[in-house]
């Protein structure tokens, strides 16, 4: 980079394509962004940086018109403009690719183009068109195909001609790569690179990638909290800062929350597995191999994984990274394509339904709704689903024997119930939760895999569930702990794998756990 | 992953509303159980007025109906109640249309009780007739067996018909409720070749004779004769069988390991699947249960008194179609499909008196249809309102909800 070129960052000589000022957004006590100022350029490629929660998405929704802020100014071209409508934020030049593609799949490319437009349809423009813009940007597509035929990456190419078609003067990509393959994003920025160069049109990049964000940005800006509490020009920093920027806090952050009242002020497992090795004895859970492809998209590759008897790993990275993947795997939901599940040293033949549960495995499934109970049977049926064999004969299943272990889990659980006949679904979640803990730990697991077990739950809950989830691992059983909050993982974990795009970029204990060696992992660059 | 709940869900437009349970804090014992059957289930007095005011309304509208068309109401109402309930003749009548209703009934329920939603009955009806008319005529066993053959082949052919709609599912992921609605049609033109090929199932030419579209009779020894000896009602073996099959399919939801498993599938399929149900084979089981039942049904019709114990089209007489609509109307339990489907057989039977006074036939579909709508509507509205409330409260917290497809949370 040559001394004018960064003069000329310092200094940009025109006013800012965009520049936000003091915006300001809660939900409820939940500050999503709190007087956030950012400025973004023509001619440059702005990158956001954030963990989940940092307030990226909600800038952004701010920015499409499709929340309102609750203070701050947004200057557009250095005039104060209102976006009240998504309508709007299209009139003023704003377009975004989101990260999941808004596509309509049985309709072909110049269909799903033209989609929202008025007037008369004409596919021969249309398709002109889409070829006219895809040769521009070197987007190669073609308008007749149906868009459930193409793969990621060229989907990713529709959703661009879509937004680039409409001479977009800021250009909004969220998570763009989290899909494509490594050779299709260097192609993806190749064609940012050119839009922002020949054609002076500014692009808000965000990501948690930090090698993305280090090799395509301009400037870059790093969100924690709701807060900017980092911007720099790109050359002027570099992975290690950012990662630090991003993460933030340090290690100490288990008695931080016990201060808050946030954990039980146990202080965390930490000691004899603290090398990250297992070798005393046979890993409870293996997972060796495991790849997963969804709608031809890999969302685990080649995942390995060791967990031992009586320990807790905190498996943490950023949504999206193929954590719900790997739970779906481990609930006997989603067959993967090749790797092995081993518990014990045995292996687990995952075609066969139930067997995962059978080998010893309990899961609390991310979504408890969905997987984990059924919210019209009554608490009693659902404390029972799984080992219906304690609680019946060859044909029938005991109401006696059915309440009796129903009244003693409840019991044991704390689950506050009106009747073991109530049904689950107007139980608290935390209640819930608990009865999906109950089931699980009523089998006499060998492991047990919580995925995002405090999800939605408050603050007393959360405690009781760190409380047990402990409890189980001194009882012997491991424990895979899958959360994307970094205090969790690091409040109940003796070690920390990191997933970044589908695998294990690294597995640290909790003591060589910093903030910068966490952040790299996370963005998916080895530390 | 969201595609296989959807493609689990997306047979079942219709799910049983919220189970019923037993007032907090005490035991529950079978009774208590029916009545929970019966009563209103949770929170829902709002669904229970609605009911009432839905049948006023449709009580309303079809003598409005009736008015309108240059009828009498009063006159109507008489002369449905002569034909379907005033004498032992009309009762006899009412409980014959009752029994195959009440096995087509059941059937739904245990389909839809899976999370499956069969609406091919109608189809699955006439494969039974087809079956067991050919059996019955094809084989030369003494009297009482020859009947429990007919039977058993009439319920074997509905079950493989339906079993056809749940292979081509897991095949090629054809949906259900089209693939059961399409085959009705294939099921029609089967029959009417059956009955027009000399060959298969068409009556024996005797002299000179027209020979018509329909089998020859069924012997003697493969008709449902009447079951104890009642001055002048008589009640039908097939009733009988109904209304064990009613039973028995409640006893086997309510109380046993597959009832339980198919409850956990037809309410919630992932969490069934993650528990270890065999998803695919049970839901295909369901549905295939559900066709046996309607192929009994098929074979009620074909050898008890009902119809002319042949074979012909239009033997299935739409008993298919309203089968199901008293599944609906009683929301899929099992025991309340037994007051339903008498209902129905009372429309039935006094609908055809009805419309020898002078009002159109087509009139007691019309209000045969009010009525279903005013039974299966309420659940749906009150559901409706409540998740617009809901939804008004979510938006206003959020200002706005985003009307496109959004990303990360926050």
């Amino acid at each position: 980079m040559t001394e004018d070129e960064r003069a000329r960052e310092l200094t940009p000589p025109s006013a800012p394509a965009l520049r936000l000022r003091g915006i300001s957004k809660s939900y409820g006590p939940v500050v999503a962004c709190d007087a956030v100022d950012l400025a973004v350029h023509q001619g440059e490629i702005h990158g956001l940086l954030g963990e989940n929660g940092a307030g990226k998405s909600t800038l952004m929704k701010i920015l499409l018109g499709l929340v309102q802020r609750d203070a701050g100014t947004i200057l557009h071209h250095d005039g104060p403009v209102d976006i009240g409508s998504p309508q709007e934020a299209v009139a003023l030049g704003i377009g975004m690719v989101h990260q999941h593609f808004s596509l309509i799949n049985p309709l072909t490319v110049w269909e799903n183009v033209i989609l929202g437009d008025t007037g008369k349809i004409d596919k021969g423009a249309a398709c002109d068109q889409v070829r006219d813009v895809s040769q521009r940007y070197g987007l190669p597509i073609d308008p007749l195909a149906k868009v459930e035929r193409l793969s990621a990456g060229e989907r990713q190419r529709v959703e661009l001609i879509k937004c680039l078609r409409r001479d977009p003067s800021v250009l909004i990509l969220d998570e763009p790569t989290s899909v494509l393959t490594q050779a299709e994003s260097a192609e993806l920025f190749g064609v940012l690179r050119h839009v922002v160069r020949s054609e002076n049109r500014a692009v808000i990049l965000i990501s948690h990638k930090l090698a993305e964000i280090t090799a395509a940005t301009d400037r870059v800006t790093v969100l924690r909290k709701g807060k900017v509490v980092f911007q720099s020009a790109t050359a002027e920093t570099g992975p290690q800062e950012l990662a630090r920027q991003m993460v933030g806090r340090e290690v100490s952050l288990g008695s931080e929350a016990a201060a808050l009242g946030l954990l039980p002020v146990e202080p965390p497992r930490t000691g004899e597995s603290g090398t990250g090795k297992v070798e005393t004895s046979v890993a409870a859970l293996r997972l060796r191999g495991l790849t997963v492809t969804v709608d031809g998209v890999r969302v685990l590759s080649d995942l390995d994984l060791d967990v031992a008897p009586g320990e807790i790993v905190g498996l943490y990275g950023v949504e999206g990274n193929g954590q719900s993947n790997l739970g779906d795997v481990l609930s006997g939901l989603v067959l993967p394509d090749s790797g092995s599940v081993e518990i014990s040293g045995r292996p687990v033949d995952l075609n066969r339904p139930g067997a995962l549960h059978a080998a010893g495995l309990g899961i609390v499934p991310e979504d408890r709704h969905a997987s984990g109970v059924v919210l019209d049977m009554s608490v009693a049926e659902n404390l029972v689903m799984k080992s219906l064999n304690a609680v019946s004969g060859r044909a029938f299943v005991s109401r006696r024997k059915t309440h009796e272990v129903a009244r003693r889990l409840a019991a044991e659980f704390n689950i506050v119930t009106p009747s073991m006949d109530t049904p689950v679904r107007s139980l608290s979640g935390g209640n819930q939760q608990r009865v999906v803990l109950a089931r699980e730990l009523s089998a006499g697991p060998l492991v047990l895999v919580a995925a995002q077990p405090t999800h939605g739950l408050d603050v007393g809950a959360i405690e009781d569930m760190y409380r047990r989830l402990r409890d189980v691992a001194s009882g012997g059983v491991a424990v895979l702990l899958i959360s994307t909050e970094l205090e969790e993982v690091m409040a109940l974990s003796s070690r920390i794998a990191v997933i970044s795009s589908g695998r294990i970029t690294g597995v640290l204990s909790t003591g060589e756990a910093t903030a910068e060696r966490l952040g790299m992992l996370v963005g998916g660059v080895a530390a | 992953m969201n595609e296989v709940r959807e493609d689990l869900r997306q047979d079942s437009p219709q799910r049983p509303g919220r189970k019923p349970h037993p007032a907090p804090g005490t035991d529950d014992t079978s009774g208590r159980r029916l009545l929970a059957f019966l009563t209103p289930s949770a929170g829902g007095w709002q669904t229970g007025l609605a009911t009432v005011v839905g049948v006023l309304v449709a009580l309303a509208l079809s003598s409005l109906l009736i008015a309108v068309t240059g009828g009498s109401p009063l006159a109507s109402v008489q002369a449905l109640f002569q034909g379907s309930m005033a004498n032992w003749t009309a009762w006899t009548s009412t409980l014959l249309y009752a029994a195959p209703l009440l096995l087509v009934a059941v059937g739904a329920c245990v389909s839809a009780r899976s999370g499956t939603f069969n609406i091919g009955q109608e189809g699955q009806v006439l494969i039974g007739a087809l079956f067991g008319a050919w059996v019955g005529l094809r084989l030369a066993v003494p009297g009482p067996l020859l009947l429990v053959i007919v039977l058993l082949a009439a319920s074997l052919a509905g079950g493989a018909w339906a079993a056809l709609s749940s292979l081509m599912y897991r095949i090629r992921g054809v949906n259900i409720v089209v693939s059961t609605l399409l085959m009705i049609f294939i099921a029609q033109q089967l029959v009417a070749f059956a009955v027009n090929t000399s060959w298969l199932l068409q009556e024996s030419r005797i002299g000179d004779a027209i020979v018509s579209p329909q089998s020859n009779p069924l012997p003697a020894g493969a008709l449902l004769g009447s079951v104890g000896e009642y001055p002048n009602l008589q009640v039908n073996g097939g009733l009988l069988l109904a209304l064990v099959g009613a039973v028995l399919v409640a006893v086997a939801l309510a109380r046993t390991r597959w009832g339980f498993r198919l409850t956990m599938l037809g309410l919630n399929p992932l969490a069934a699947k993650h528990a270890g149900v065999r998803v695919n084979a049970l839901g295909g089981m369901a549905l295939a249960i559900s066709g046996a039942f309607a192929g009994l049904a098929g074979a009620v019709l074909l050898t008890s008194p009902v119809g002319v114990n042949r074979l012909q089209s239009g033997i299935a007489m739409n008993i298919g179609w309203d089968g199901m609509l008293v599944a609906l109307v009683a929301r899929n339990r099992p025991l309340l499909t037994i007051p339903v489907a008498l209902l129905f057989g009372v429309l039935r039977s006094g609908g055809g008196f009805l419309a020898a006074t002078g009002v159109p036939p087509f009139l007691v579909d019309v209000v045969k249809a009010l009525l279903v709508l005013a039974f299966v509507a309420p659940p749906v509205i009150v559901a409706m309102i409540r998740r617009r409330r809901a939804g008004v409260r979510t938006a206003r917290a959020e200002h706005r909800p985003a009307p496109v497809a959004e990303g990360a949370a926050l």
